[in-house]
């Protein structure tokens, strides 16, 4: 099948959005809240393109509008740009200290619209998560259910029941590792990992001596999977055994 | 509280349903109907119910304006701020309240005996200004005819239970 | 011998607030004390909705055609011994028609009634409540037996088409399209919902229909199941309606006992059964996918379309969702005909759209006018215009979705897309009238105060936006606007709609936009001379006694809440600056218009 991006003809797959056929076409689009592990979060709305298609002009989130043959597609154009100007800003009004918006902002040459009160930011996560909701999805996909949205609006927040240690939580890290934005604090000191104010023994592994991962994180997958695999070897060191296996099919592809 | 108690009643208002997600909020609301506010336990106790993890419940009480976790006032003052009541004056009653009782919208008087909310619309457009109090509604309010109401509650007067 | 009668009492929630439970308790409990013959007690009826709210109590006696207004439960014992057993009017209990400038007995001769057209409250208001006999009666339930016994669901789907019922909840959608692809989409079961979470401040009309007609609701979910496939309805109504949510759940168990709903309706193959669900309290559910997550017991988030509800909704199944007052028309179009339904309204609107008319207005309530009639009818014909005196400023339709519409635009027909095409929308049907007392900038900052509480949060753009311009609205509320706060708030808009997920964030800055476009120097008014010309802004805010015109009645003084107006009886009154608070209570309270906003 074959659209039109920005001008020029692309081949692309059914079934695949328009920023999946972009981003193999070699067109950059940004994204937040998009991870190809966890897609179709749609709530960052910076990845917005210009679609034409039955003679209707529309925009849409590229992430999860998917392909048509024959449609055309702009990445960039007046309005995108005005949209993506006022909707970074408003990123860093939220967390005006993060370098990954920042980073972004620069990137897209994103005027400052100085106008806009700044959040101050109580917490380490208030002041860096734009609550795209990767780390919420990372979790739900683990199967974990530590974590989830609370409250809703501008009060909206992402943490555990009652911002207690969570029963569920196994400190596996999928949630920080998937954090666009770094807003999420994992600390690993002296074989111990610290997250949403839980701490877990880290294990070593048999071969290199690594910490690789927690206690009670082998204790879920092997639960999970239900046999008796040999969970004693790193990443690393996995690939020369034969023990990968759980591993990627839960959880490799949000290792980013 | 006993927390027992309030397990077992959380249970029985959770029996009434059938052990399945989609009845999360009912219950909820339900359970709120019972205590005023949403006690801890009920929410772990409603999780297990229904089969799902603390975080479910937990996302959807915090998400329904219906629903609350810190308890409310024996009466709810539920000034309603709808674009009607509004172009008629709601933020003249809902200061009045706030002069009154010495509490924000979201807040409950240190008696426990009131809590202030500012509602969206309570579809009583012809009546506005309208006050709803615990389920009675009151219409065509002023700052001073509000004040008389209110005072009635705090005799001791109470509607709604 | 004489016709048996009846009293129907309004029992809407309107009327309720006023006492009419006492009022029809009181009819019970007389008419039982008089001892007539059987065959004389009256029926003693509670309806839904009558319409002009502000009046009620409203109790209307058949078959004289007598309505009074205002009714207490002290008048109960003089309309018994007038009224129904003696057939005498009682004039002190009639509506004063101000456009008539007499005293009418029938409320079918209010000129509030007289260019209305109640097609989606053709029950509301002439059946109890609670009498599933009263709704057969009037032909109900006779379109799913036509349907059942006489239309392939293709048939139905086609008739529907060819109505151009589009959807009255606010986007307009054409409802019989809608229908055909969800009969054509994959996916097993279907489902059929009701949106009943009615949440735009200023409206009330789903309320009306499920409290006074509710079997209505359910024939047209039936017919609709039948038509795509279902078996399986939910009606989402919104908490907060207790009486709805009663009258609904008994309309439910009435049609299951007579076969209406059910397994083999009326004795066919055809099953369908419906329940209620109360939602929670967020607006955001009335957005059809949140409403659809709330159902799941999920938190109210709505998600991307495509897919539409209609191919992968309710559990990730083909669903429809329409809004009460559509479902209210299906079983009519099914009885008279598409074709009759068309020859109402107008050709891209056909039917009639039902408006809760509030705010600055004389006659407050509901109605129910043909597509097409103006908005100047509409506010000043069947509204009474604006009391007190006052001058009309603009009319807010569409709720939190919709915009302000000034004077200059009142011949504009009411349809779905000339409101479109002004920026605003017809959304659900909350009318709210506005006057020289309301600040146009105030009104954009309390829409975008309500949505600031009711956004769900999901997305950055509705979320983070509608913070920031609800921050600059009150900065020029409060006296700190700057200059290029109006283009910021312009371009910060217009990003919002372009990029946010629902339908919620899309429209979400139209208030603001609505307002700047019609109403700009009030806003340069606020920004350059710190100035609320309306005197609502109490930061921007002076009130001062007109020497002219005060007679000195002293009303102004009695009523201010703060005894910051002073002044000898016969006397200029005067106005401590100190203490004023700026509540406005003396210039409505005025008469003569004396009190004037610096």
């Amino acid at each position: 099948m074959e659209i039109i991006i920005d001008g020029k003809k692309a081949a692309v797959q059914e079934g695949e959005t328009i920023l999946q056929a972009a981003r193999r076409n070699g067109i950059d689009i940004p994204t937040l809240c998009y991870s190809d592990a966890l897609p179709g979060i749609t709530s960052c709305r910076i990845c917005m393109v210009e679609v034409k298609e039955n003679g209707v002009t529309k925009r849409v989130a590229s992430c999860a509008y998917p392909v048509h043959e024959g449609m055309e597609v702009t990445t960039d154009n007046e309005t995108i740009r005005r949209t993506r100007n006022v909707l970074l800003n408003l990123y860093s009004a939220r967390v005006p200290h993060n370098k990954d918006i920042k980073a972004l902002k620069e990137k897209y040459d994103v005027p400052e619209i100085k106008r806009l009160q700044v959040n101050k930011g109580e917490t380490h996560l208030a002041e860096n998560c734009v609550l795209c909701g990767l780390c919420v999805k990372a979790c739900e996909e683990m199967g974990t259910n530590a974590i989830s949205t609370v409250f809703r609006g501008a009060e909206k927040k992402v943490g555990t029941p009652f911002d207690e240690p969570s029963d569920s939580c196994i400190g596996c890290g999928a949630c920080a590792s998937v954090c666009p934005t770094e807003a999420i604090q994992m600390t690993q000191e002296n074989g111990v990992r610290t997250i949403w104010d839980k701490t877990f023994e880290l294990i070593q592994c048999k071969e290199c001596g690594k910490y690789f991962a927690t206690a009670q994180e082998i204790a879920y997958v092997k639960q999970k999977i239900g046999n008796d695999m040999d969970m004693a070897l790193c990443e690393k060191c996995k690939q020369k055994g034969n023990a990968a296996k759980f591993k990627e099919a839960l959880k490799a592809e949000l290792d980013i | 509280m006993d927390l027992s108690q309030v397990k077992q009643e959380t249970l029985a208002i959770a029996s009434s349903y059938k052990p399945e997600r989609r009845f999360i909020l009912a219950i909820l609301q339900d359970v709120q109907r019972k205590y005023n506010y949403l006690p801890k336990e009920s929410l772990v106790i409603v999780a297990e119910y229904v089969g799902v993890e603390l975080t479910k419940v937990y996302s959807v009480a915090t998400f329904y304006k219906a629903l609350s976790l810190k308890p409310k006032g024996e009466n709810i003052i539920k000034v309603c701020d709808g674009t009607a009541c509004h172009v008629k004056g709601s933020m003249n009653l809902i200061q009045e309240v706030k002069d009154i009782l010495g509490i924000e919208p979201g807040e409950t008087s240190e008696d426990g005996k009131f809590s202030l909310e500012t509602v969206g619309c309570v579809g009583a457009c012809g009546l506005a200004p309208v006050v709803v109090i615990n389920d009675e509604y009151h219409g065509n309010l002023t700052p001073a005819s509000l004040r008389e109401i209110i005072n009635r509650y705090r005799g001791g007067e109470n509607h709604g239970k | 011998m004489e016709s048996k009668k009846t009293i129907l009492v309004c029992c809407g929630t309107g009327c309720l607030a006023n006492g009419s439970q006492k009022i029809y308790d009181a009819f019970k409990e007389q008419l039982k004390a008089l001892e007539l013959d059987v065959e004389l007690i009256p029926d003693v009826k509670g309806t839904g909705c009558h319409g002009l709210c502000q009046k009620g109590p409203l109790v209307h006696i058949l078959p004289q055609q007598i309505t009074y207004v205002h009714v207490k439960d002290s008048d109960v014992p003089e309309i018994i011994a007038k009224s129904i057993t003696n057939n005498e009017v009682i004039d002190r209990l009639l509506y004063f028609d101000a456009q008539q400038k007499a005293k009418v007995q029938s409320k079918e001769d209010w000129t509030f009634d007289k260019k209305q057209m109640r097609l989606a409250l053709r029950n509301v208001g002439h059946i109890d409540n609670e009498s599933i006999d009263d709704y057969i009666e009037r032909d109900g339930y006779k379109a799913i037996a036509k349907v059942l016994k006489n239309m392939k669901p293709q048939e139905v789907i086609d008739e529907m088409k060819h109505s151009k019922l589009r959807g009255r909840g606010g986007g307009g959608f054409l409802t019989g399209l809608k229908w055909s692809f969800a009969a054509k989409a994959e996916g097993s079961p279907k489902y059929v919902i009701c949106n009943a979470d009615e949440g735009d401040p200023g409206a009330f009309m789903d309320r009306s229909v499920l409290e006074g007609d509710p079997h209505t609701v359910l024939e047209g979910m039936a017919i609709c199941a039948y038509a795509i496939g279902a078996n399986r309805g939910f009606l989402y109504v919104r908490d907060e309606y207790g009486l709805a949510v009663k009258n609904m759940k008994k309309a439910i168990e009435a049609a299951k006992k007579r076969g209406f709903l059910g397994e083999n309706i009326l004795g066919t193959e055809f099953s369908f059964d419906a329940e209620i669900v109360r939602g929670g309290g967020a607006f955001v559910c009335g957005e059809e996918t949140a409403l659809i997550a709330s159902i799941e017991g999920k938190t109210g988030e709505p998600v991307q379309k495509p897919p539409f509800p209609a191919d992968k909704g309710l559990w990730g199944k083909p669903t429809i969702i329409n809004n009460v007052e559509t479902w209210s028309n299906v079983p009519l179009i099914i009885n008279k005909g598409a074709d009759w339904f068309r020859s109402i309204g107008t050709e891209n609107s056909p039917g009639t759209k039902v408006f809760a008319l509030v705010g600055k207005i004389a006659n407050t309530g509901l109605v129910e006018v043909p597509m097409g009639i103006t908005l100047r009818e509409l506010i000043f014909d069947i509204g009474g215009g604006i009391p007190g005196g006052r001058k009309f400023k603009a009319v807010q339709t569409g709720g939190p979705s919709g915009g302000c519409i000034p004077e200059s635009k009142l011949d504009l027909p009411v349809d779905f897309d000339s409101l479109t095409a002004e920026g605003s929308m017809m959304g659900s049907g909350g009318l709210v009238v506005m006057d020289d007392r309301t600040c146009m900038v105030e009104v954009a900052r309390f829409y975008m105060q309500f949505l600031y509480g009711e956004s769900c949060g999901k997305c950055a753009p509705c979320r983070e936006g509608i913070k920031r311009m609800l921050e600059i609205l009150g900065d020029i509320c409060e006296g700190r606007g700057q200059e290029g706060d109006i283009d910021l708030l312009l371009e910060m808009g217009e990003a919002i709609q372009e990029s946010s997920l629902c339908a919620l964030g899309k429209t979400a800055a139209n208030p603001v936009i609505s307002n700047i476009e019609n109403f700009r120097e009030e806003f340069e008014e606020h920004i350059k001379n710190k100035r609320c010309p309306a005197g609502v802004c109490k930061d921007l805010t002076e009130f001062y006694v007109d020497a002219e015109a005060c007679k000195g009645c002293t009303l102004c003084a009695k009523r201010c809440p703060v005894g910051a107006i002073s002044g000898e009886k016969k006397q200029l009154h005067v106005i401590d600056s100190e203490k004023c608070t700026k509540c406005g209570i003396c210039i409505d309270s005025c008469k003569f218009n004396a009190i004037k906003v610096k």
